[in-house]
């Protein structure tokens, strides 16, 4: 069931057969700041398999957000190593796609723009119509064609979420990273964005691997393979790996009444909520 | 009863009456104005030109304004004149944004340049005008020279703080954008650095050129080289009161279309109201 991890450097032996896209290695990482250092993370150990979904999940200041940093390479490891692809993460590169927490959109340029510019900057060899080809055709994917002159500002907050997705996709990264993606949605509009995002991931074949921040239990069961549950920082390690095994393709109704969907709730509610408890 | 007290409400936030408003309350203030003033005037025992005698004048300018003497140059209405300084002013201004533009965004996304740099700006900023005006003199040994040299480094100051602020205040979501996405250095600038900083930068001219042409009056008084301030000395000395007063209207009337001029640029780059 669980893959436990009885120590943090016990790398977790299940997922390292075939094609590990993602490979962390002992990570810690510390950051320097006016009261001093500060480590977030510590000794992080973890393989994520190639199209495989992976949610973080833990509460505030746990430093998920840190180490799905250390994988975009927003953040290098003060010691340990990241490999993605086969190559040690030295820095951002488009074989990641990142979907930032707020959106990130340039506001003085257009949705259509927006995109553009990241393909332009990735697809060097690409000719300027097929790059517009791309843009247009990651556009259509999550619906947006008839608001792509718009700026994002005249968007809701669940069409500039599906903007970032689409710049993140139109790059075709083979590793997609989300941090809180739907955070700042409302209920309705998180839904829907679920299940857009499996259909995208569908549609690639299930090929991306994608690693998601969140603090939310459903969404992390509905979407995920494996959620990870980390302990509170700092120094945090991973507390406990859960695996989700319902089947997909899932569906968000009939999924709250699937016997495995509440035994994984339950599973990760009492991980997340009884931190009394010792680590059983 | 109350659909009709709405739509009156609804009518009072028109465009049209928003206007009308305005326009109240900009007579207001002129009113207002010419009273302190005619009171200045009455109490200095018209030593100091009242409105009416002050409006004769204006208005006789005003009929000469492009006047020129081709037998003289100092010779010539005050429209010359006016347009000779407004000249200098873009100039000196034109100059010291071509510096202070570039010079602020590698200030603003460079530390250690901007902790070397600030300081020099510190000191330098407080300097008044006028020094810059004597240094220009003996460095060119050109006084219209000296005053475009005066008024660029007075329009320096604003545009260069604005702009270094406005490039090192970019959010770190925006940065991220450029590095996830591995725009070259570039694309960063152009799509990223410039666009967030322009209404910075923008402030920043907006203040230049405020400061640039209230400067220049002061300048042209000191060179007596043609131009409204030189204009202004003369009349104090040949003791035409009234012309000083109608010069000072005429500052004002440009100095508020230029900083309308750039307000109106300031809303154009205001993308996030957009």
């Amino acid at each position: 069931m669980e893959t436990k991890v009885l120590n943090n450097a016990t790398v977790d032996m299940q997922n390292v057969d075939i094609k590990p896209s993602i490979i962390i290695d002992n990570v810690s990482v510390t950051f320097d700041t006016a009261k001093g250092e500060y480590t977030a993370i510590k000794n992080i150990s973890l393989n994520i398999k190639k199209g495989e979904i992976v949610s973080l999940i833990g509460h505030s200041g746990c430093g998920k957000s840190t180490l799905m940093n250390t994988i975009s390479g927003m953040v290098i490891p003060t010691s340990g190593s990241v490999v993605a692809n086969g190559n040690v993460v030295k820095g951002p590169g488009p074989d990641r796609g990142i979907v930032f927490q707020n959106y990130s959109l340039l506001p003085w340029l257009s949705v259509y723009q927006n995109i553009f510019q990241a393909v332009d900057s990735v697809m060097k060899g690409k000719s300027k119509e097929e790059k517009k080809e791309l843009v247009l055709k990651n556009l259509e994917m999550v619906n947006l064609m008839a608001h792509k002159d718009k700026n994002p500002n005249q968007l809701s907050g669940g069409m500039k979420q599906r903007v970032a997705i689409a710049r993140a996709f139109a790059i075709n990264p083979s590793i997609l990273l989300l941090d809180e993606p739907f955070g700042a949605l409302d209920a309705l509009t998180k839904s829907s964005m679920h299940v857009e995002l499996l259909k995208l991931w569908n549609l690639d074949n299930r090929n991306k691997t994608i690693v998601m921040v969140t603090h939310d239990i459903d969404e992390a069961i509905f979407l995920s393979d494996r959620v990870v549950v980390m302990n509170n920082g700092p120094a945090a390690t991973i507390k406990e790996i859960v695996d989700v095994k319902i089947v997909r393709p899932r569906n968000k109704k009939d999924i709250t009444h699937d016997p495995l969907y509440i035994e994984t709730k339950e599973r990760l509610t009492g991980l997340l909520f009884d931190k009394f408890s010792i680590n059983d | 009863m109350r659909s009709q007290a709405y739509k009156l409400l609804v009518l009072d936030d028109s465009f049209l009456m928003q206007t009308v408003r305005n326009a109240f309350y900009f007579v207001c203030g002129m009113c207002a104005l010419f009273l302190l003033w005619s009171w200045v005037s009455h109490a200095t025992l018209n030593e100091i030109p009242g409105v009416a005698k002050t409006w004769e004048v204006f208005k006789a300018l005003y009929a000469d304004a492009f006047y020129f003497n081709p037998e003289n140059a100092a010779d010539e209405g005050i429209g010359w004149k006016l347009w000779d300084s407004i000249q200098r002013v873009l100039l000196g201004f034109t100059l010291g944004t071509i510096v202070a533009v570039p010079l602020g965004m590698i200030m603003g996304s460079n530390k250690m340049l901007m902790n070397i740099l600030n300081p020099v700006v510190q000191i330098l900023r407080p300097v008044s005008p006028l020094v810059w005006f004597i240094l220009g003199q003996i460095a060119l040994k050109s006084s219209p020279g000296a005053l475009i040299f005066m008024i660029f480094i007075t329009s320096l100051w604003p545009t260069l703080i604005n702009t270094s602020f406005g490039v090192a205040s970019i959010p770190d979501d925006h940065k991220n954008v450029g590095k996830a996405f591995g725009f070259s250095t570039w694309k960063y600038v152009t799509k990223i650095a410039i666009p967030f900083a322009m209404p910075h930068i923008i402030t920043g001219l907006r203040l230049s050129i405020g400061i640039a042409w209230m400067v220049i009056f002061a300048g042209e008084m000191l060179s007596g080289d043609s131009g409204i301030g030189s204009f202004a000395w003369e009349s104090y000395n040949g003791g035409n009161y009234e012309n000083i007063l109608s010069a000072l209207l005429i500052i004002g009337f440009v100095g508020v279309m230029l900083d309308k001029g750039f307000s109106a640029l300031q809303q154009s780059f205001a993308y996030d109201k957009k």
